[in-house]
């Protein structure tokens, strides 16, 4: 975690420069507008970041942490949601079953992610005192963010 | 350094052609001499350093002055490039665009023909899939084209004058080249605009001025040779 | 020094191909992508040499007309969208967490569902095939009003439409991950600054992802509605707003398909010359600057349309020489007073900056309004970005490929069949996009299926192809060589070329935690390097 906010704002700031350049030399509104959607984007992820953990916009070496962060070895479930996501946009161009089929499969696939979520956080919350077997898909790893 | 201004002597016509051409041949050395400077810096690393035992590997890793001073040379390299193409977008663009004009064509893009029209002289000439007329012109006038399309984007191009305009939907733009020679030079559409973009090819026939007005005296029949 | 593997062991994975296909493995997902990412490049591949088979001769008809504009809007799509782009961040999602010592990625799932609709998109996007008009046709870019449903009616574009729309959003959520991983998975020590190269390069690639391909997907969903009955893109403002929407995207991705190659070629010259990267702090200071620089200068592609400011496009592309000059400098100051071992990765690295340099150098003459107003859709471009994207990229992605393979399945690939593979891509490779600078330069418009016989096009036309041939049979060899290296195993063990980054600490190909030995400690850019530099010191202090 530790600074994980700095190289978005640096970037951000680098491209707010250039911006307000293409603002004063251009004045377009659609290049100023995408311009700064892409700044805006940059930014607002390095905010995220540090409303998350003030430890984002401090500088130095990552240090040892003992949160512990799940790692998931399989999910079925996000397959199935790139699948329906697929599945809607290509029902468009071929037929209007398919985007039926893949908004109930996203449905029942959202659901299932859901699922896998909530186990994944309650095994998280079993293995505050060591790793132990959920019997889902998920797993609680010792993550090492800083 | 190069002195632009003399290249073009004020009241001269400007003449894409040439500003391509010089403009290019500043460039071309520029970026030879680039290309052999890294090949030599590449081959010698790689002569010099390639026989000697890995622990032999020096261990200094930066250099920040000198590559400070390096990105402010490449700095002011990027001055002098864009100092030359400013000055030359200029007289392509805007001392063009002032020019008194000799002639004036319409021309416009469909797909997948030209169409030239001479409003002075009600004269219209077509060239793509319909046929081969050719456009026109006298050699050494300022001739303005206004182009403007019908359908799709197509772009008029003369590879001979190293000129090229987009014909955007919607709008006329127009641009004023110069011919300073007599004789044939090939056009073609430049934008891809469909199915036969291929076949979308006119020729110009550039005439001295006094078989210019023959021709168009005569209405546009024939060719003017 | 610095913390184990974390505490989980052994847990049970689902086997085979199932297990594979739904690992949230960020090496799993990274692979995956990566091999997919190669067929489509087969298939590209082959699109081009139809295109080089049309275009050897002139006047002749071996595919139609239509076929033709199929073939180029489908081999741009399919290297762009599906190949070049992909692949560079599947090596970012493989490798990533591995430089900077993660234990997983950072939202797996996310990665993985950004994965399936890529695919998706890919496959959607090939389909157009099967439809009765064909595939798209109108061009990578597909400016409108030519792509809208009056003059390009048909299931076939729209499928590439909505393929495009899939192929960016995938790589939208799997360029988050990788950048969240970054952010919050580095290991005890990894400051940012002691990040290796090639995490630098891919961290910006997917700031400018997640920065720009969301442009593509509004231009593209603006562009479905457009082709159904919307009127979005008429007129001038029409036709130059989508021109803005789209480059906004397409000059980014170009990078997006450049950064992480230099990346890999810059970690294969450092590696290979048993010294640490020259200038790490002025490089990421100079990527940074370059990726942004190169989010500023997408107009110069409308130089010629009049709907644009082409003085500030100018100055900013022109300004990119300034970075890639640093990342220049940086690669020659590493090699001067190393120890220099030139293996198969080596050489196409080296390949990779001389080739790339001339992609380079040619786009600074496209900088230049009065330059291009001449060679803007002629060969010259042509010629430019694939000595870019071809000669540059993917020649940086071979020496990637030929550095990591070991780490990535544990074995050697044969350094003679690569020294083949490297002659006969580099030879085919100037072979086919050297003469286009002439022939654009002599008047030669892109996209066209048939040229009238111009003195000299037929000669160079039929080098082109025959180049393009020569081209294949080096892929042919690359294959080859993986099947007979995976076939016939040499085993490469751990750390087979002396490497300075993290993922040569680990077992080849790694565990599924990627690492379960302790990390040495994280002083520098090269932990590696620090500790065999201090077993020198040590040996040389005690004789
Ligand atoms: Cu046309
Ligand atoms: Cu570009």
């Amino acid at each position: 975690m530790r600074g994980g906010a700095l190289p978005l704002f640096a970037w951000g700031a680098l491209l707010l420069v250039l911006l307000a350049l293409n603002w004063i030399w251009t004045g377009d509104a659609i290049q100023v507008g995408s311009f700064a959607f892409a700044a805006l984007v940059i930014i607002a992820g390095g905010a995220l970041l540090a409303l998350r953990s003030r430890e984002a916009l401090r500088g130095g070496p990552p240090r040892v942490s003992r949160t512990r962060e799940s790692v998931p070895q399989t999910s079925f479930a996000a397959v199935l949601v790139g699948l329906s996501v697929g599945a809607i946009l290509f029902g468009l161009t071929f037929g209007r079953f398919i985007v039926y089929f893949g908004a109930g499969m996203l449905v029942i696939s959202l659901g299932r992610l859901a699922l896998e979520l909530r186990a994944e956080r309650a095994s998280r919350r079993g293995t505050q005192d060591g790793p132990q077997d959920t019997g889902g898909s998920a797993r609680a790893g010792e993550g090492r963010p800083g | 350094m190069v002195q632009v201004g003399l290249l073009a002597p004020p009241g001269a016509l400007v003449d894409t052609r040439h500003e391509y051409d010089h403009l290019f041949s500043i460039y071309v050395p520029i970026a030879v001499a680039v290309f052999a400077l890294v090949v030599l810096a590449i081959g010698f690393a790689v002569l010099r350093y390639s026989r000697r035992a890995p622990s032999q590997a020096a261990r200094w890793h930066e250099h920040n002055r000198l590559e400070g001073g390096y990105a402010l040379a490449l700095a002011l390299v990027v001055v002098f490039l864009l100092y030359l193409t400013f000055s030359a977008e200029h007289r392509v663009d805007t001392v063009a665009a002032h020019e008194r004009p000799a002639l004036t064509v319409d021309v416009t893009g469909a797909k997948w023909e030209w169409q030239f029209y001479y409003p002075a002289y009600g004269i219209t000439a077509r060239s793509g899939t319909v046929g081969r007329q050719p456009l026109v012109v006298p050699v050494g006038e300022a001739i303005r084209f206004n182009v403007s399309t019908i359908d799709v984007i197509h772009a008029f191009w003369i590879p001979q004058l190293r000129y090229k305009r987009d014909l955007i939907p919607g709008t006329t733009e127009s641009a004023t080249l110069l011919f300073d020679r007599a004789g044939s030079f090939p056009g073609q559409c430049a934008e891809f605009c469909g199915l036969r973009h291929a076949d979308m090819v006119f020729t110009v026939r550039a005439v001295n001025p006094a078989q210019f007005a023959a021709w168009a005296r005569a209405g546009g029949k024939g060719v003017p040779s | 020094m610095t913390t184990a593997a974390p505490a989980v062991h052994g847990p049970t994975r689902i086997p085979g191909v199932l297990g594979a296909l739904t690992s949230t493995d960020h090496k799993r997902i990274g692979l995956n992508l990566g091999l997919l990412s190669l067929v489509f490049f087969l298939v590209g591949g082959l699109f081009a040499l139809l295109m080089r088979a049309q275009i050897a001769q002139p006047d002749v008809q071996f595919v139609s007309d239509q076929t033709y504009s199929q073939l180029f809007t489908m081999h741009g799509s399919t290297m762009i969208y599906l190949f070049v782009t992909p692949m560079a961040l599947a090596m970012a999602l493989y490798l990533v967490p591995l430089q900077i010592g993660a234990v997983s990625l950072a939202g797996p799932r996310l990665a993985l569902i950004g994965f399936w609709i890529w695919l998706s998109g890919g496959l959607v996007m090939q389909s157009g095939w099967l439809t009765g008009d064909g595939a798209g046709r109108d061009g990578w870019f597909a400016y409108e009003p030519l792509a809208n449903g009056t003059n390009t009616p048909g299931v076939g574009q729209d499928m590439w439409v909505i393929g495009v729309m899939l192929a960016a959003l995938g790589m939208t959520a799997m360029a988050a991950c990788v950048a969240a991983t970054i952010a919050r998975r580095r290991a005890p020590g990894m400051a940012l600054l002691r990040m290796p190269v090639f995490t630098w390069t891919a961290l910006v690639s997917v700031l400018m992802v997640v920065a720009s391909f969301p442009v593509l997907i509004l231009a593209m969903s603006l562009m479905y509605i457009d082709r159904h009955g919307g009127h979005i893109f008429s007129g001038f403002n029409g036709a130059i707003d989508y021109q803005d929407l789209f480059w906004f995207f397409g000059h980014p991705v170009v990078y997006v398909m450049f950064f992480p190659y230099l990346g890999a070629a810059a970690e294969v010259v450092a590696v290979c010359s048993h010294k640490r990267w020259f200038g790490h702090t002025a490089f990421v200071a100079s990527i940074m600057a370059f990726a942004a620089l190169s989010m500023s200068v997408w107009a110069h592609h409308m130089f010629t349309t009049g709907g644009v400011t082409n003085q500030y496009f100018a100055f900013t592309s022109t300004a990119l020489v300034v970075p890639a000059g640093i990342e220049y400098f940086d690669m020659v100051g590493t090699m001067v007073g190393g120890s220099i071992v030139l293996r198969t990765s080596m050489l196409f690295a080296l390949m990779f900056f001389i080739q790339f340099l001339i992609g380079g150098l040619s786009g600074i003459f496209l900088a230049s309004p009065v330059l291009d107003y001449h060679v803007e859709d002629s060969y010259v471009v042509i010629a430019h970005f694939h000595y870019t994207l071809f000669a540059g990229s993917v020649f940086g992605f071979f020496a990637g490929v030929y550095h990591w393979f070991p780490k990535v399945t544990g074995a050697h690939l044969r350094d003679s069949w690569g020294r083949i593979h490297l002659v006969l891509l580099a030879v085919g490779t100037n072979l086919t996009f050297f003469p286009m600078f002439f022939l654009g330069q002599d008047g030669m418009p892109r996209r066209i299926s048939r040229y009238p016989a111009h003195p000299g096009w037929g000669t160079l036309n039929l080098l082109e192809s025959i180049g393009a041939g020569i081209i294949a049979l080096g892929v042919l060899s690359f294959l080859v060589n993986v099947v007979v290296s995976l076939r016939r195993r040499q085993p490469a063990g751990d750390d087979p070329w002396q490497g300075h980054t993290l993922e040569w600490a680990t077992s080849s190909p790694p565990p599924a935690y990627n690492f379960e030995l302790p990390l040495p400690p994280i002083r520098s850019y090269a932990p590696l390097l620090d500790r065999r530099h201090e077993q020198l010191d040590r040996a040389g202090a005690s004789p």
